[in-house]
């Protein structure tokens, strides 16, 4: 392997990881952009994306409708469901838990934020049991070389489906109507509110689309890595969270490439120097770029609000 | 005015006297108990093992309880707790093991990690404690008189699994990883030791979290250092995802485990297609071979399914525990510990138990294990022969 396959490959690998991070880092963003409020629950929100996905493919893979039909029809069914599921949680969460206290201070919120944490990763101990739950993956293992470069289908199929939804995203954020609303109710709540926005429909559909992308998230990090365990989210929310600062905590695009950028960070850490160092070395470096860049990479609109 | 005070006083005596008598009945359902305390992951990612041991540990208990009353009037009961794999956790069970008078004897721990911390705390409370599987072999060399374990020890495993490399698999260099832990780390030094020793060539000694999923990075560095075979010395759940991952990355070096690996869930999380061709060291010979285990497997099967990597072990250290308790006749604890050191020659499943002077069994084969078609099977074992630690080859499946 030269140097330059070897980079390749570590690339690759760095950016399975990254957008992973990014579908999921989105959520956390999102829902700061509207509210301020770091939402620690998502982590929960995204392994509760991975265990529906995994019910949903279980009952699609035994049903008489879907038994034996192709595995891309068993993936978009199981993604859609735990989209769905996801999408329909994140809007309870925001419903009953932060949506009561909207005019408390926002450390009220932030609290709610932690206590709803544990309560969702406790209820899928209880739900799916404590024992780590195998993911069988219906993606035939498909490896191309090209170069001494290897790249699996499941990689091309995570970077795809990211890679969409992040385009998307930032469509329907810049130039539909109701992105207009979104990032209006981001500058200035109550005066959108006084303007007749439906602010509390628009911090609703937040929730819905940062859920949505995290049940996406969840579902491919288990057809990934094959297990699944109910406190598999907290690490993931934790870097999801990182990945969101680092880009700049309330920017879309931020958040992006925060992931991405969090993954090479993980990947080459662990690739060129030592494994065990990897969190330590991509820590190490968010500290340092916050130190000079406190704003994030993208972010311009911290300082004023923290 | 007196009669109605005397009337209401004998109403009061009669009242108390019934709760008292509820109270009784109450507690301990009448019959009392002797317990085995049982210590192993049961939630997590290596619950799996844990259950199989449980599983072990329970048909133990029911075969003696089934034979007769473990002292007069007592009935025999386990009581498991989960350790998490956590070696926080695992001392806060053995702080409630030792707590509980009832208890006699402790089965337990899984990893050497969680056995290490917990040893000390039996052997305070002065508790037989007899491990089934943890296999570390600095446990044994602090002296606890209260500890012993029914299987091999790593410093036996990771020189077998090292002449193996070098001599049956002619490998020149290998690439060595560890999951950190006690275990793991004690294991791959062990198995690096020997093999310098038989000039192998250790390019890199790395470990690796129990808390990752991701080892695409570390595997492509391993193949830019083009091993001729992986060495990893942890467990199943982080051994699974290395072999599924590698093939992601296209190394093609062969890869070996321990013990760690010896799960049939490794090769259902990795995927029989990656597994294939994977080499693991476990501890002891193949116990479908060995005639006086036959009966078990049958019993254990028929009721909890394919028998796990080492139930046998648990079923072993538990009878050994339920032959002490018996032998003592009686719930004191160090009457217990006195009785276990007068066992010589028990007949175990896997032929005369005896333990040596730091308690380890004398009983000290490491198998060898290969994966074919989705399965494990057995290569053969190293066995002591004349003072020589040699490769003994399995004969036709049987």
């Amino acid at each position: 392997m030269t140097p330059l396959q070897l980079f390749l490959q570590q690339l690759a690998n760095a950016l399975t990881l990254g957008a992973i991070y990014a579908l999921t880092a989105l959520g956390y963003t999102m829902v700061y952009g509207v509210i301020q409020l770091i939402n620690f629950a998502h982590g929960e929100v995204f392994m509760a994306g991975a265990y529906v996905s995994l019910t949903v493919l279980l009952a699609a893979a035994a049903s008489p409708a879907l038994a034996g039909s192709p595995w891309w029809v068993l993936l978009i069914v199981c993604g859609a469901g735990a989209m769905a599921a996801c999408a329909g949680l994140g809007v309870a969460i925001d419903r009953l838990g932060y949506r009561p206290i909207r005019q408390a201070p926002r450390l009220n919120a932030l609290i709610t934020a932690i206590g709803m944490s544990f309560f969702l990763q406790n209820a899928l101990m209880v739900i799916y049991g404590a024992v780590d739950r195998q993911f069988p993956n219906p993606i035939p293992p498909v490896r191309w070389e090209a170069a001494g470069v290897t790249i699996t289908l499941m990689q091309v199929i995570i970077w795809v489906a990211g890679g969409l939804c992040m385009i998307g995203l930032h469509l329907l954020v810049m130039s539909t109507k109701l992105g207009m609303a979104m990032r209006a109710t981001a500058q200035d709540l109550k005066a959108c509110a006084l303007l007749g926005v439906p602010v509390d429909r628009i911090i609703a559909v937040t929730f819905v689309i940062g859920s949505a992308l995290a049940a996406l998230g969840g579902m491919l990090f288990g057809l990934n890595y094959g297990t699944i365990n109910f406190h598999d989210g907290y690490l993931v929310g934790l870097k999801a969270f990182t990945a969101a600062v680092l880009g700049g905590i309330g920017n879309v695009p931020g958040a992006m490439i925060g992931g991405l950028v969090l993954g090479l960070l993980e990947g080459l850490g662990a690739g060129y120097l030592s494994a065990q160092w990897k969190n330590v070395f991509a820590f190490a470096i968010l500290v340092i770029l916050l130190l000079f860049k406190p704003t994030g990479l993208l972010g311009e609109r911290v300082a004023d609000r923290a | 005015m007196a009669s109605r005070h005397r009337q209401s006083l004998h109403r009061c005596r009669a009242l108390s006297a019934a709760l008292l008598a509820l109270a009784a009945g109450c507690g301990g359902h009448g019959e009392p108990v002797v317990k085995i305390g049982f210590a192993a992951p049961l939630t997590g990612d290596q619950a799996p093992h844990g259950q199989d041991l449980l599983n072990g540990a329970r048909l133990a208990v029911e075969h003696a309880n089934n034979e007769g009353p473990i002292l007069p009037g007592h009935r025999l009961e386990l009581l498991p707790l989960d350790d998490q794999r956590n070696p926080t956790q695992a001392v806060a069970a053995a702080k409630k093991l030792v707590a509980d008078p009832d208890v006699v004897v402790v089965i337990g721990h899984l990893n050497s990690s969680c056995t290490m911390p917990a040893s000390a705390i039996y052997h305070q409370a002065r508790l037989l404690h007899i491990t089934p599987v943890s296999s570390n072999p600095q446990i044994s060399r602090q002296g606890f008189d209260t500890f012993y374990r029914t299987c091999a020890t790593d410093d036996l495993q990771g020189p077998a699994a090292a002449m193996f490399v070098a001599g049956q698999l002619q490998a020149k260099r290998v690439f060595v990883l560890d999951d950190l832990t006690t275990y793991g780390r004690g294991l791959a030094n062990e198995f690096v030791a020997k093999a310098k020793a038989l000039s192998v060539d250790v390019l890199e000694h790395e470990g690796i979290s129990q808390e990752d999923k991701d080892f695409m990075p570390l595997l492509t560095k391993i193949k830019a250092a083009n091993p001729d075979l992986v060495f990893f010395a942890g467990m199943f759940p982080q051994g699974a995802l290395l072999i599924k991952q590698r093939l992601d990355v296209g190394l093609s070096s062969r890869f070996m485990g321990g013990d760690g690996l010896f799960d049939p869930v490794l090769i259902n999380l990795a995927t029989p297609q990656a597994a294939e061709g994977v080499y693991l060291t476990k501890l002891g010979s193949d116990i479908r071979r060995i005639p006086t285990a036959q009966a078990f497997i049958r019993e254990y099967e028929a009721r909890f399914g394919p028998i796990g990597a080492y139930s046998a072990y648990a079923y072993e250290a538990t009878r050994i525990a339920i032959w002490a308790v018996r032998r003592a006749a009686t719930k004191e604890r160090t009457a217990v510990l006195a009785a276990m050191k007068q066992l010589r020659d028990y007949p175990g499943l896997f032929g005369l138990q005896n333990f040596d002077e730091k308690g380890d069994s004398l009983i000290r084969d490491i198998g060898l294990v290969t994966v074919q078609g989705g399965r494990f099977v057995e290569l053969g074992a190293y066995t002591m022969r004349d003072g020589q630690f040699v490769f003994v080859a399995a004969a036709a499946p049987p």
